[in-house]
């Protein structure tokens, strides 16, 4: 049975249209458990074009089941657009990356404060 | 249609001075129905010393855009006279002396016109309006309120002077209320009777509550100690200094050197010059409050720069902003022991009334199951904890002190977050206009 699942740019408000990757907390191989961190991320309602005072907002997502890393799509500092797979998991480190993806990986998303081990931090 | 009203200029008096205008600019096509209270145009004035007069001081020398705003006091349909605007340079400079019999404009309205009653004697309201350039260099001619500001208000200027002053310190989720779409106040003196508002924007210096604390406090050494700092820095630094920083310490210099919290303001009022009491009422922001801001290693002085802003500077003032300060970090209990000094502090001249905005909390995206995979304090960490430990902070601040909480979190929930203010900072129009009236009863409340 194909278990290929995926991590895509979630819509988190009407407006977005794309995210900045702030922080990756996993590598390909790694095992997640529930309640592991993956990744940080921003998004800057001023999309591209910074403004006055941006209106900027950062979020985590963390794995709410136990899988493995098998790639991972996107770096930290790279923008991400609405539906975009960020990576892609497997609960067999043997499931053959080319096959469709089965389903969206179980995740939540929270809303965080910026700190200074994101790419904006730097 | 009732009738007819002319609408003259009305007085307005300087005494030894004399008041100049532009033409009129008018905001509304010609046939425009108006709200009571609706700003339909402006023109730019000066206030200059009469010829042989010789005052001690003139008045808005540091204004240099000044304006007044007109509006009807009854709502109607308005005519313009051919003659108001000319167009061109002398639709911007005061090229006309101020005579209150001139007639701009002419408004055709159902309401009664009672004789002896503002609306009959007086049916055009003045709204003035005032900036202090960041530069002189910031000459934007045309427009409400153009240019870079260091400072911008406005008052109605019906009879003397104002009985109240609001500052407001906050940042965006202050300013969008209070200075409205058209960056003028003008939807918050639509509703506001009476008042003088003044606006100190948030760029260089983020006006969290150690930093107004200081400027409040700041001794002239200290002043000259932190302009000797600075300078060297720039002149002298490590870093070679562009064109970005000397604009970025300028400003820093400007916000520095001046508490607005001390400052009073000139008024021109139809019965004259006057000066404003000291604010009434002070806006602040909580999402001013940054959990880290800076201190100077060796002067002590606390440095609160939002992001966007370090950015504007050059290489020296980063550079400079990263060595010659350390980060400290506030708990809650930081923050509100900030707030208590800068209270009490500022009170100690006089009452003030703090208004403070909390923080929006909720998030309708964000699905946590279990706070399991986030460490203690939680708060550190996830933004919405955040927020609502600091709101109910407030909460105990209020009891303890005169601070009104306009509850920014009630009313976004009310709305529909989401939707209305979806970063939690940035709200839509019909937020502002609720956070507006929540600003103007806070006000009455305060003044009562």
């Amino acid at each position: 049975m194909n278990l290929l699942l995926d991590l895509k740019i979630p819509k988190i408000n009407d407006y977005m249209s794309s995210a900045l990757i702030e922080k990756i907390y996993v590598s390909e191989g790694a095992e997640l458990t529930s309640g592991s961190k993956i990744l940080d991320f921003s998004i800057d309602l001023s999309s591209a074009f910074s403004q006055n005072c941006p209106p900027i907002s950062y979020y985590r997502i963390v794995a709410r089941e136990k899988v493995q890393v098998r790639q991972l799509l996107k770096a930290a500092g790279e923008y991400g657009v609405l539906d975009e797979p960020i990576a892609l998991f497997s609960h067999d480190a043997a499931e053959p990356l080319g096959e469709v993806v089965a389903r969206a990986l179980r995740v939540m998303t929270a809303g965080i404060v910026h700190h200074e081990e994101m790419w904006s931090g730097r | 249609m009732t009738g007819i009203a002319p609408l003259a200029l009305g007085p307005l008096e300087a005494r030894g001075f004399s008041i100049n205008r532009s033409g009129i600019q008018w905001l509304v096509p010609d046939g425009y129905v108006c709200r009571a209270n609706e700003v339909v145009g402006y023109c730019n004035i000066s206030v200059e010393p009469a010829s042989g007069f010789r005052p001690a001081r003139t008045p808005f020398a540091d204004e240099r855009e000044l304006q007044v705003a007109f509006a009807p006091r009854v709502a109607g349909r308005i005519r313009f006279d051919s003659q108001s605007s000319v167009g061109g340079y002398l639709d911007n400079l005061g090229v006309q002396p101020w005579n209150a019999t001139t007639v701009i404009a002419h408004l055709e309205t159902d309401e009664d016109l009672e004789p002896q009653t503002p609306q009959k004697d007086r049916p055009l309201r003045l709204l003035m309006l005032a900036g202090r350039r960041m530069t002189g260099l910031a000459d934007v001619l045309t427009g409400l309120l153009p240019g870079w500001h260091s400072r911008a208000r406005g008052w109605w200027s019906d009879e003397g002077a104002p009985s109240q002053t609001l500052l407001n310190l906050g940042i965006c989720d202050a300013l969008g209320p209070v200075r409205g779409d058209r960056s003028a106040f003008l939807e918050l003196f639509e509703s506001l009777d009476e008042g003088h508002v003044v606006v100190v924007p948030n760029h260089p210096l983020a006006p969290c509550a150690p930093c107004l604390l200081e400027q409040f406090q700041r001794s002239a050494s200290e002043v000259q100690a932190i302009k000797a700092n600075i300078t060297e820095v720039v002149l002298n630094g490590p870093v070679e200094a562009t064109a970005d920083d000397w604009m970025f310490v300028g400003a820093l210099l400007g916000a520095l050197d001046q508490s607005p919290l001390r400052a009073s303001f000139d008024l021109l009022t139809p019965e004259g010059l006057c000066k404003s009491r000291r604010p009434s009422s002070v806006l602040l922001s909580l999402n001013a409050e940054g959990p880290s801001i800076l201190r100077h290693k060796t002067l002590g002085y606390r440095l609160h720069v939002l992001r966007v802003y370090q950015q504007a500077a050059g290489p020296a003032v980063r550079a400079w902003m990263a060595s010659a300060f350390e980060p400290v970090k506030r708990t809650i209990d930081t923050i509100q022991e900030d707030y208590r000094q800068l209270i009490d502090g500022a009170g100690q001249d006089g009452h003030v009334q703090f208004l403070i905005l909390n923080r929006m909390s909720t998030s309708g995206r964000e699905d946590i199951s279990t706070y399991a995979p986030f460490d203690a304090p939680m708060g550190d960490t996830l933004a919405n904890v955040a927020s609502k430990e600091l709101n109910l902070m407030l909460h105990d601040l209020s009891r303890e002190r005169d601070v009104a909480i306009i509850d920014v979190d009630a009313i976004a929930a009310e709305f529909g977050g989401g939707y209305h203010i979806p970063d939690g900072v940035h709200q839509s129009g019909a937020m502002q206009a609720e956070v507006r009236a929540e600003i103007v009863r806070a006000m009455s409340r305060g003044a009562a």
